[in-house]
């Protein structure tokens, strides 16, 4: 079983560790996944990501590759950012969703899953083949990745600041800094839904250090159980649930996720890359769409668990469970989508619970559609909705509870 | 944590005798401490019948749903139903605030099927569950 740099911090800090794809990884903390999710959604969650795959992609034909293997267009990715994107495979379904970085301009770095690490290496490296003048660099053990999420990630993050700014303040955003004495990478980047949100690169040998001085500064350790409630609650696909192959055995077309759309890119024409034509073919319309749902009645559902409308059913849930949230005062008309002041001014201090999912369904139910999920052969109530978080403020997000 | 006076299962639920045939039924403090958060809950109603080894309700945390057995079979006479409402009263107190349901026995010799504390504690540290 693999460890990241940073399991040593895990085990002091009393996490439970599970296997997660042959790594050793906190599932939690003894606080819990319930607080470590509010904890993130009211201060700052703290999260080790070392074991995501990390490559670095350089040399002359870099470009023309990464144009040819993702399915974002890395030609309109400007140094200084990075890009939602995902690798293909020629029907149109995701092999992997992934993060393409440009920190420089001659090299990128791709962060995958580490679920498909070891085929997505296999894959890039047999298109490489290709090519002529690429290098394809394994980081992900000389580079570890620390995230730190939530409203007061970017107070906490600054702290560490010796030389060089942060990221300017805009999703995606990418920096070069030293931040407590180590050369640091800094995307403006994550997967909680935060829009204050930071994910770090650091060597390996500092890597303990700084997730020690995070800690210190007030940022909350959070394991892969919160790491997923969080993602769920702002509607964030993960692969094997919204993307690869579905509960019915079929695969999923890359633009049945309304995040999938951000990682395409089809403007260019003479580009091509691979699935290009199937994707093509997917933005005329596809059967199914993963929508985000919140159960209304007693219960929760869970991947797998069918879901239905007036009866006949329309598909199934792909992600599910039940997730906290921050109860706010009711908010008058005046506040309603107010900045980050405005969400403080309705903090209570009390928090909930509501079961919330994705689900991949058919015949297009718009907002608000009255749904009924299957739980073990009871019926549970439920609604399509348009998003279970919002996070359109600049500090604050707050769970849509319509 | 314990009881040394009631029995358990393989699957963590213990029983403890009352008075005559009616046992408490609940949840063993490993099992509630493997669980994490717990989320929601389903007891069934009084009145209802349980097989031995039947479902008799299921227990959910954030990351999965586990079915409660039933270690006896009988008749549920009484249901703790403060403890689907406040789940933490699970953590803190398994063995007696968290109790689940009370079960009059129609065959109380099941009761003695159980393993007692120390064969419960041996388990857990050679199987780990």
């Amino acid at each position: 079983m693999k460890r990241t740099v940073l399991y040593d911090c895990h085990v002091e800090s009393g996490a439970r560790l599970v296997d997660f794809a042959g790594w050793q990884m906190p599932v939690q903390y003894p606080g819990g996944i319930l607080q470590e999710h509010l904890e993130t959604r009211r201060s700052a969650g703290l999260f080790d990501v070392s074991h995501m795959g990390r490559f670095e992609v350089g040399g002359k034909g870099a470009l023309d590759f990464l144009r040819e293997v993702l399915t974002n267009d890395a030609a309109g990715l400007p140094a200084g950012q990075a890009h939602y994107t995902l690798l293909a495979n020629p029907a149109g379904g995701a092999i992997d969703d992934a993060f393409l970085y440009r920190f420089y301009e001659d090299r990128w770095l791709l962060v995958v899953n580490a679920s498909n690490a070891p085929k997505d290496w296999e894959h890039l490296n047999r298109q490489a083949a290709g090519f002529s003048g690429v290098r394809i660099k394994d980081l992900s053990g000389e580079l570890a990745m620390i995230a730190v999420q939530g409203p007061k990630a970017e107070d906490i993050v600054s702290s560490l600041l010796d030389k060089g700014p942060l990221p300017q303040s805009k999703r995606n955003a990418l920096g070069k800094a030293v931040l407590a004495g180590s050369q640091t990478l800094i995307g403006r980047t994550g997967y909680t839904g935060e829009p204050v949100c930071f994910e770090l690169f650091v060597q390996a040998s500092a890597a303990g250090r700084i997730w020690q001085i995070l800690k210190e500064k007030g940022a909350h350790p959070v394991g892969l159980g919160a790491r997923d409630t969080l993602r769920l609650e702002a509607s964030l696909p993960l692969y094997g649930h919204e993307y690869g192959i579905d509960l019915d055995g079929q695969e999923i077309p890359i633009l049945t996720c309304p995040t999938g759309r951000f990682g395409v890119d089809l403007n260019d024409p003479n580009r091509r890359f691979i699935g290009r034509e199937a994707i093509a073919m997917q933005s005329a319309g596809v059967e199914k769409r993963i929508y985000p749902i919140r159960i209304t009645g007693k219960g929760i559902g869970r991947a797998g668990s069918p879901v239905f409308l007036e009866g006949r059913q329309i598909g199934r849930l792909t992600s599910g469970t039940m997730v906290p949230y921050w109860v706010r005062r009711a908010a008058g008309p005046a506040n309603q989508g107010e900045q980050g002041a405005g969400w403080q001014e309705h903090f209570t201090g009390q928090s909930d619970q509501r079961a919330i999912g994705l689900a991949l369904l058919s015949g297009k139910p718009g907002p608000q559609t009255k749904i009924e999920i299957d739980n073990r052969g009871r019926r549970l109530e439920a609604i399509v909705v348009k998003r279970n978080l919002d996070n359109r403020s600049a500090l604050f997000t707050f769970a849509v509870i319509e | 944590m314990i009881d040394p006076e009631a029995r358990y299962l393989r699957t963590h639920e213990w029983a403890r005798r009352e008075d005559g045939d009616v046992f408490t039924i609940g949840l063993s403090s490993y099992a509630i401490d493997q669980l994490g958060d717990i989320v929601f809950m389903e007891l069934p109603q009084e009145g209802d019948t349980l097989d031995q080894g039947g479902s008799f309700g299921v227990v959910e945390s954030v990351k999965a749903a586990s079915d409660l057995y039933a270690p006896i079979g009988g008749e549920v006479v009484e249901v703790n139903e403060a403890v689907p409402e406040n789940p933490d009263m699970l953590k803190e107190d398994p063995y007696e605030e968290g109790w689940l349901i009370k079960i009059k026995a129609s065959n109380p010799e099941e009761f003695e099927e159980m393993m007692d504390a120390g064969e419960y504690k041996h388990f857990l540290e050679t199987e780990g569950g």
